[in-house]
Parts: structure tokens; C-alpha cells; sequence
């Protein structure tokens, strides 16, 4: 690992260990907080940014690669936004020093999640990211959130079960946590399949996918919607690139078998999800839904492994997945600030009564249902161009027709907030800055339509990846 | 420059129309109409410019070229016809919606669609292409849905839907292409032998796509309602520009990329077309909702267009074209006018309508002329349009196509019958009195004065049409040898 990245997480770390103390020593306003903690991120995102060359540390446990700088980044922007956010519609009494610390170590969690190589390494950067999360899910203070926090707490210690028990098969036969020995001792063996079905249930409850998704649209609607930002966005996003590693660095063995299974997985959870998310009346499930239904895009390059496009499609999937479903759960986190709006019915009328939030509400919906120019479509086209390359046209067509289905409630939002007659009468707090709070929903944005266009950084950290494990 | 400076310069200018109506309620349509100048002036310069065969004013951006995916523009004359098109249509509609309510956001979208309708006719990557083809939507389902009639919501719901579903299979279609020839470029692939069986797969997960927005028949149902739905003058951004894509995509991508295997689907284009000329030929005589019947016969002349690029020969596909002049000129007036007439009768019904030419005889008889030239009179683009793809279709399909004249009599028919019921004979007793039935004030009667002068001057001079494209169909048609 670069030392300049190891000291970006440790600075975002610190940054976060330390905002609730200097909140106890001098009563800091959330203006103040939110300072300090740009202060960390922008310092820490300069670290990632200029991690390209340096002396390396910890070789054996993490990597800095192309892939990890860049996803580095974009998370590291991601939970900036998500800061800034939280802090503008979080009231003051509420903890948010402690929520906003939580949040700045669980993405020091991610950082080093989608950087490590060694299967000790993997699971103590999991657990950092994930623990901060138990706690923020209960920050909602109410019955719901402590439910969401129970189901949340239980299915993570469940998923990090799995995870240890395929790591210590593996561990078992080859004597080794790393990566890079473990891919040159495993050979294709019933209990190294074994071992991939547990670390991929693991995985799977990470990502939510089809049959581990259940506490998913439960936890992202029980907690406060700057927490869900965090969970569907960040955590995911890393997770999809920590199995990426552990998929072709680890255990590329499992090639021979896995795909078609990968397949059916994907399918399930692209069917599922999409089809659920038709079914509800709240936004938030829908975007918690959708979230589910993006986990099986991705999952179709996974189970393209066969050829370096799935490495592409996985990257740039995860680097449009974390700006467009973060930033789509921070709009409706301001909108249920601001108007008080949950349900479908709420929604009527919001793109007249905010017209520039609506815009780039659509924007981040539009780009989740695969619409150009934005980054979700070119993603999308990537994953399924691995899928047919990788002989899996079926897949590809399911997942085009998911996609098309999937506009339905995408749109069915746009149609409520712009076509419909308002019914909202008043906002319930009319906050008179609020226009600077789109200015990081609107950074995202444009990031978001800057690399539906411009390819090259996705494509070419990808193309090293690819080269790196083997292509 | 000059292309990319026609996609581009729509897109942003776009916020500043929104921005600008709070400063001034006229500024939005005329800096729509400004634009709409631009691109007219922009297509002026490259028709004059243009050296008569293949493709000129090339420009190429560099975004990522181991993927093939980077900016390739350039035109030629069937390009230069719908980019033509393009700026007309640009600047009647902007004329057409002079009084729209909530003007900042109208404008803004019709910004927001024209530049990507730009790129579409212009771009020569074929993922580009589908990048702009798939972006038109979006502004389309906002115009439907806020600005249309009172099921507004229902039709833009499933128009967006309905198409976004056909464009899932040209998208798919892209796919299996890259992945057989890596590349996306049209004079790549043009110059590729793909395996027959590829081809074939590829050209049916293509022409899904292209089909449903022409529309043809089984695939036209989105039509009608969005529209029946649509203000006017997005009805004529529907049916002038958008199922011309629908048709210049098939064109472009399909018949000259893969001359063998259209060769192949030709009967089955011809007979999905001749299907779809019948089948709104008689649903149209059938309706009694005027905008509808207008909407069925638009589809009736898609279908035209569609039997004359089954044709696959120069003389067929150079009619096709010359019909998706005809059609973005007449059809647009038609639309126009059948909003007017239920803006200013208070009903979009045949039956319960009579006698209006009494009380408007100017609006009514740029109705007759705009009908006469549908059902194709002599003198019109109608005319030189259906006459040339009947005739292309004799020459390859034989005696069978006999049947195609019958459809035209059908199409005067339920015109005809149309007028007379409609708009001649006695006036109806409500009507005596009713304030609404006046003329239009002068700025809405200059589009559709401008229609029935260009569908005149391109049906009496077809040349000024055809000799723009037809070396460039030429050279392709060889390839059908």
C-alpha cells in the first residue's frame, strides 16, 4: 500500500475521531463541524489523488492500484457530499458530530476495503466500515430505526460468520491469507467451491443480492436517509470492488463453475428488486429496491468473469453506482427535510415547488434507469457488452428488459413531482440558505454526466486491473 | 465546428431560457426562434457548401479510441435533408407556441431536444447515435406530460415506457455489433463481412428499435394517445423529427450497413409496411376524434416510407426520403391545424363538428390544402412522395403491389369524408355565436404558411430535394447489386 493513501484514511480517521471531541471542548455550529470535516476530506482526497508514487507499506495486506485510487476518490467525494448533506439537515441536537465521525471512519473502512489483498486485511477494513454503521442506523431515535439497527447489526454479523468460515477453509488448505499465494495454491476442488459459496454469502449480504437482500429496503427505510446514502452508496460500491478483488485475485479458480450460478443469482436480483420496487408507495423503498436491482448489474459482470470487459463493467458500474444512488438518497433526505416527503402522494408537485432539487433529482433517477448521457447508462452498457462477449446473451436480455421495466418507477417519481398538481402546501422547515445545500447535489451531478462522457479514467484503471490479474 | 456547434449550442442556451423568463416572460421564444435561425442559417451553409457526394464536413473528437467511442460527426445529402428539417421544424414550432403558458420551461426543453435531435442525424458512431437518440425522449415526456390534454399523464407515461423498451433492443442490437466487429463506426462496419447469422440477429434486435418509433404496425400504439395528448406543436416535433429517426435509423444503420441481409427482410419490411399502410388507412376511416384520424394517417405514410426503403433500390429509398419530407410538412400542418380547431370549437370530434369553413374560411382552407396534399394532389409533396414509392415498389415487388393504390383511394376516402362532414356544409347551431371560432392572429398563421409554401415548392420542384441525396443513394444502392 502507497503510504500517501494509507495516510489519507488515517487523516479522514482522525478527522473523525476527533470532530466529537473538539465539539465537547468548544460547542462547535454545524457550519463549524462541517468545516473541520472538509478540511479532513479535502486533505485526505489530495493524499489519494497524488498516491500514484511513493514508498509502499503493509505490501502484504493492501494494494494501491489504479482501481483503488479512483474508486478512492469518488467514494471519498461521495461521503463529502454525504457530510455536507447530513450536517445541513440534521438538527443540532441530535449528535451529528458523532453521526458525522462515524460516517468519516466508516469511509476510512471503505478506503481500505476496496485496497486490500489479504483476507485479514479484507475482513478488519469490512469491519471498520461496517461498526461505525451500527451505530448510525440507530440515529434515527425512534422504533423503526432500533428495528432497522437489529436486523442491521444481525444479518452484518451473520454476513462476517460466512465470510470467516470460507476464509478459514481456504486458510485451511493452503496455509495462507494472501491473495497472491493463495491464487497460485488453489486448484479447482469441491471444498474451494465451498469456500467461494460462504465468502460470497458474505458478500452477498453486503450487496444485498438475491436471497441475502432482505434487510436491505428495511434498514435504508428505517434509518434517516443520510445514513441509507451512506449504506447503498459507499459501503456497497466498496464491497462490490473488495469481491472484485477477492474474485480475480484470489480465487480465479472458481471460473469453471460459478458463472452460470453467478447468472441465475444476477437475474434473481435484478428480477426481484425491480419488481418489488414497482410494488411501493414509499420513495424510499424504491430507491432501497433499486439499490437491490443495481446489485444484480453488477452481479451480471461477475458472472461475466470470463473476459476483461466484466472488469470494466464492475468498475465503472461501481463508480457510476456510488455517485447516482448516494446522491439520489440525499435529495430525497432533503426533500423529507425540507417538505416532510415520504410517499408517492408527498411527491406530487415537488418539481414546481423545487424546481432545481426536482431537476437534479431527475437527473440522478434518469442516470439509475440507464438514461444518456449520464454515467449510469455508459455502466450499463459496459455490463452488458461483458455479458454477451462472456456468451451470456439471455443474461444480457434479461438485465436490458429489467432496465427497461425499471424506467417505470424511475419515471412514475418524475411524473409525480412534475406532472402531477402539487398537494404539499407548506414546507415544514423553510430554511432560507437552502440553495447552497444543492451545490454539492449539483457537483455530483455533474460529475456524474462528466464521466457518462468522458470513459477514459474508468476505462483505463480498469484496463491496468485487467492486465494486473491475467487478461 | 459548425455540426458540433449545432448540437452543443441548443443544449446550452437551454438554461437560459428557463433563467430568462423570470427576467422577461418574450425572452424564452425568442431565443428558441434565435436558435431555430441558427440552425436554419448553420443547414443553409453546409446544403451550399456540401460537394454533392459523401460524406463532408467531418469532424472527429477523440474521447476513447480503443473502444471506438469518441465523437464522429459528419453529413451527407439525406443528413443535410433532416438536418433541413431540423431547423424548419425548429422555427415553425417556436412560432406555433408563441402563447404558451409557463414559456421558461417549454422553451427550455424544446432546447434541450434539439440539439441531441441534431446529433442524431448527424453522428456516424453508432453508440453516439444512440446516446442522442435515447436522450430525445426525455424532453418529449415532459412536454407531453405537463404542457398536453387531459390524459396527458397516461400517454407521456407510455410513450416514454413503450419506446424506452424498443430502444433496449437497438441497444442490445449495438452490443452483439461491437462485440463482432469492435468498432462503432459507420465506415468501419461498413467495410466488415459479418457472418450471415450475426447479421441477421443483429438486424432484427435493430429494427425492433427502429420500427416502434416510425411507428409501424404491430408496434404503433404508442402513437395515437401521446399524439392525441401532445400540444400541437410537439405533435409536429413527433411526428416531423421523431419518427424520422425512427426511419433514418433503419436507413443508415440497417440497409446500408448490411445490404445482404435487408436484401433478406425485404419481403417482411414490405409486408409489415403494407400492413401498417392498410391497417391506419382504415383506422383512420374509422375514427371519429380528428387528431387521432390525423395520427392514423401519419402512420399510413410512415408506412409508405417504410415500403419505399423495402425497396432496396436507389429509386426506392430515394422516395422514402422524399416521402419523410413530404410527410414532416403536411402532417405538421395537419396536426396544427386539428389543434386549432378544437381550441377553438371545444371539440375533437368529427361528428359534433360542421359548417366551420363559414365562420373561418382562411384557417379552412389551409385545412383543405394541407388535406388535399396528404392524400397526395398533384403540385404537393403528397403527391411526388407516394407516386415515386409506388412505383419503386412495382419495380421490385411486381404485380402484388397493385394493392398500394388502393390504400391511397383509402387515404383520400377517409379525408375526403372527413372535410365533408367536418368543415363544409351547413354550420351547426352552436357554432353561430361562439366567440372562440375566429381566424388566428397573424404570428400563428405565418408556420402554417410557411408548411403549405415549402410542401408546394418541393412538390413542383421535387429537384431541389432529390438532387441533394440522390448521388449519395446511388453509391449506395450499389452495394444492393
Amino acid at each position: 500500500m502507497n503510504i500517501n493513501y494509507l495516510a489519507a484514511t488515517m487523516v479522514l480517521a482522525l478527522t473523525g475521531a476527533f470532530l466529537p471531541v473538539i465539539n465537547r471542548l468548544f460547542r462547535i455550529s454545524g457550519i463549524q463541524g462541517a468545516l473541520i470535516s472538509s478540511i479532513g476530506y479535502i486533505v485526505s482526497l489530495f493524499l489519494v489523488l497524488i498516491s500514484g508514487e511513493g514508498r509502499s507499506v503493509l505490501k502484504g495486506f493492501f494494494t494501491t492500484d489504479p482501481v483503488s485510487i479512483l474508486v478512492g476518490a469518488l467514494v471519498l467525494v461521495s461521503s463529502w457530499m454525504v457530510m455536507l448533506v447530513v450536517y445541513w439537515i440534521t438538527e443540532k441536537d441530535k449528535f451529528v458530530n458523532e453521526l458525522i465521525s462515524a460516517l468519516m471512519i466508516s469511509t476510512a473502512g471503505a478506503l481500505l476495503l476496496i485496497s486490500a489483498n489479504n483476507f485479514i486485511s479484507l475482513i478488519i477494513a469490512m469491519e471498520l466500515m461496517t461498526m461505525p454503521t451500527y451505530l448510525m442506523v440507530l440515529f434515527a431515535f425512534d422504533d423503526k430505526s432500533f428495528e432497522a439497527g437489529v436486523k442491521y447489526f444481525f444479518n452484518g454479523a451473520l454476513a462476517v460468520g460466512f465470510m470467516l468460515f470460507g476464509i478459514s477453509l481456504l486458510y485451511g488448505m493452503t496455509g495462507s491469507f494472501d491473495f497472491s499465494a493463495l491464487v497460485k495454491n488453489l486448484f479447482s476442488d469441491p471444498l474451494v467451491a465451498l469456500a467461494a459459496v460462504f465468502i460470497f454469502a458474505g458478500f452477498g449480504f453486503k450487496i444485498t443480492a438475491f436471497p441475502f437482500h432482505f434487510w436491505g429496503p428495511d434498514v435504508y427505510d428505517g434509518t434517516c436517509p443520510g445514513v441509507a446514502a451512506l449504506l447503498t452508496g459507499i459501503s456497497k460500491s466498496a464491497a462490490f470492488i473488495g469481491l472484485m478483488r477477492v474474485v480475480y485475485e484470489a480465487i480465479p479458480v472458481i471460473a469453471g463453475h460459478f458463472p452460470l450460478i453467478l447468472a441465475i443469482i444476477a437475474a434473481l436480483t435484478m428480477t426481484v428488486g425491480n419488481l418489488l420496487a414497482l410494488a411501493q408507495k414509499r420513495v424510499s423503498r424504491i430507491l432501497a429496491y433499486s439499490s437491490v436491482a443495481h446489485a444484480g448489474y453488477t452481479l451480471v459482470a461477475f458472472a461475466a468473469l470470463s473476459v476483461p470487459l466484466s472488469v470494466t463493467g464492475i468498475i465503472y458500474h461501481s463508480v457510476a453506482y456510488v455517485f447516482m444512488k448516494t446522491a439520489a438518497f440525499l435529495c430525497f433526505a432533503v426533500l423529507l427535510f425540507v417538505w416532510g416527503a415520504r410517499t408517492m402522494d408527498d411527491y406530487k408537485g415537488l418539481g414546481r415547488r423545487e424546481p432545481l432539487l426536482g431537476a437534479l433529482f431527475l437527473i440522478f433517477l434518469l442516470s439509475l434507469a440507464g438514461v444518456p448521457p449520464m454515467a449510469g447508462f455508459i455502466s450499463k452498457v459496459f455490463v452488458f457488452t461483458a455479458a454477451v462477449d462472456a456468451g451470456m446473451t439471455w443474461l444480457a436480455l434479461i438485465g436490458l428488459l429489467n432496465s427497461a421495466f425499471s424506467v417505470a418507477y424511475y419515471i412514475w417519481i418524475a411524473k409525480q413531482m412534475y406532472l402531477e398538481e402539487p398537494t404539499l402546501e407548506k414546507p415544514i422547515n423553510d430554511s432560507p440558505n437552502k440553495n447552497w445545500i444543492l451545490l454539492p447535489l449539483a457537483v455530483m451531478a455533474v460529475l456524474l454526466i462528466l464521466f457518462g462522457i468522458w470513459i477514459n479514467p474508468v476505462v483505463d484503471a480498469s484496463a491496468v486491473y485487467a492486465a494486473k490479474v491475467g487478461f | 465546428m459548425v455540426l458540433l456547434s449545432m448540437i452543443l449550442l441548443p443544449v446550452l442556451v437551454a438554461p437560459f431560457a428557463w433563467i430568462g423568463e423570470k427576467v422577461n416572460r418574450d425572452f424564452p421564444k425568442y431565443l428558441s426562434l434565435a436558435v431555430g435561425i441558427f440552425l436554419a442559417f448553420c443547414t443553409a451553409y453546409l446544403i451550399v457548401k456540401y460537394p454533392g457526394n459523401g460524406f463532408a464536413f467531418e469532424e472527429f473528437y477523440r474521447i476513447y479510441p480503443p473502444f471506438d467511442f469518441n465523437l464522429h460527426l459528419a453529413v451527407d445529402g439525406i443528413s443535410l435533408v433532416l438536418l433541413a428539417i431540423v431547423a424548419f421544424l425548429a422555427i415553425t414550432v417556436t412560432l406555433s407556441s408563441w402563447h404558451v403558458e409557463r414559456p421558461g420551461a417549454y422553451f427550455f426543453l424544446i432546447l434541450i431536444f434539439l440539439g441531441p435531435m441534431v446529433g442524431v442525424f448527424v453522428s456516424l458512431n453508432l453508440l453516439w447515435f444512440f446516446i442522442f437518440w435515447e436522450f430525445t425522449l426525455v424532453p418529449m415526456f415532459f412536454h407531453i406530460g405537463i404542457w398536453g390534454a387531459e390524459n396527458r399523464i397516461y400517454a407521456a407515461m407510455k410513450f416514454f415506457i413503450y419506446t424506452h423498451l424498443a430502444s433496449i433492443f437497438l441497444l442490445l442490437g449495438i452490443i452483439v455489433l461491437y462485440l463482432s466487429t469492435h468498432t462503432f463506426e459507420f465506415g468501419k462496419i461498413l467495410n466488415i463481412h459479418l457472418d450471415p447469422s450475426v447479421a441477421k440477429l443483429v438486424w432484427i434486435l435493430m429494427f425492433i428499435g427502429f420500427a416502434v418509433k416510425m411507428p409501424v404496425v404491430p408496434f404503433h400504439t404508442w402513437l395515437p394517445d401521446a399524439h392525441v395528448q401532445a400540444p400541437s406543436p410537439i405533435s409536429v416535433f413527433l411526428a416531423g423529427l421523431l419518427l424520422k429517426m425512427g426511419a433514418y435509423g433503419l436507413l443508415r444503420w440497417e440497409i446500408f450497413l448490411f445490404p445482404q441481409t435487408s436484401k433478406f427482410f425485404a419481403p417482411l419490411m414490405a409486408f409489415i409496411a403494407v400492413l401498417t399502410i392498410f391497417y391506419a388507412g382504415f383506422r383512420a376511416l374509422a375514427e371519429d376524434h380528428i387528431k387521432r384520424m390525423v395520427a392514423y394517417s401519419s402512420i399510413n405514410h410512415m408506412g409508405f416510407v417504410l415500403l419505399g426503403l423495402s425497396a432496396l433500390t436507389a429509386a426506392g429509398i430515394s422516395a422514402a426520403v422524399y416521402e419523410m419530407v413530404g410527410h414532416a410538412l403536411v402532417i405538421s400542418l395537419l396536426f396544427m391545424i386539428a389543434g386549432y380547431i378544437h381550441h377553438k370549437t371545444h371539440t375533437w370530434y368529427i361528428s359534433e363538428l360542421g359548417g366551420i369553413m363559414k365562420k373561418i374560411p382562411g384557417l379552412m382552407t389551409m385545412f383543405v390544402i394541407g388535406v388535399l396534399a396528404a392524400v397526395g394532389l398533384p403540385g404537393t409533396a403528397g403527391f411526388v412522395g407516394e407516386l415515386t414509392v409506388m412505383l419503386a415498389a412495382f419495380d421490385y415487388y411486381g404485380w402484388i403491389m397493385v394493392i398500394v393504390p388502393l390504400a391511397s383511394a383509402l387515404g383520400a376516402g377517409f379525408f375526403m369524408w372527413m372535410l365533408q362532414r367536418a368543415v363544409f356544409g351547413p354550420l351547426r347551431e352552436e357554432f353561430k355565436n361562439l366567440a372562440t371560432l375566429k381566424e388566428l392572429p397573424l404570428v400563428e398563421n405565418i408556420p402554417l404558411a410557411m408548411y403549405i409554401a415549402a410542401f408546394i415548392i418541393v412538390g413542383i420542384v421535387p429537384a431541389v430535394v432529390f438532387n441533394l441525396y440522390n448521388p449519395v443513394i446511388n453509391t449506395f444502392a450499389q452495394l444492393f447489386q
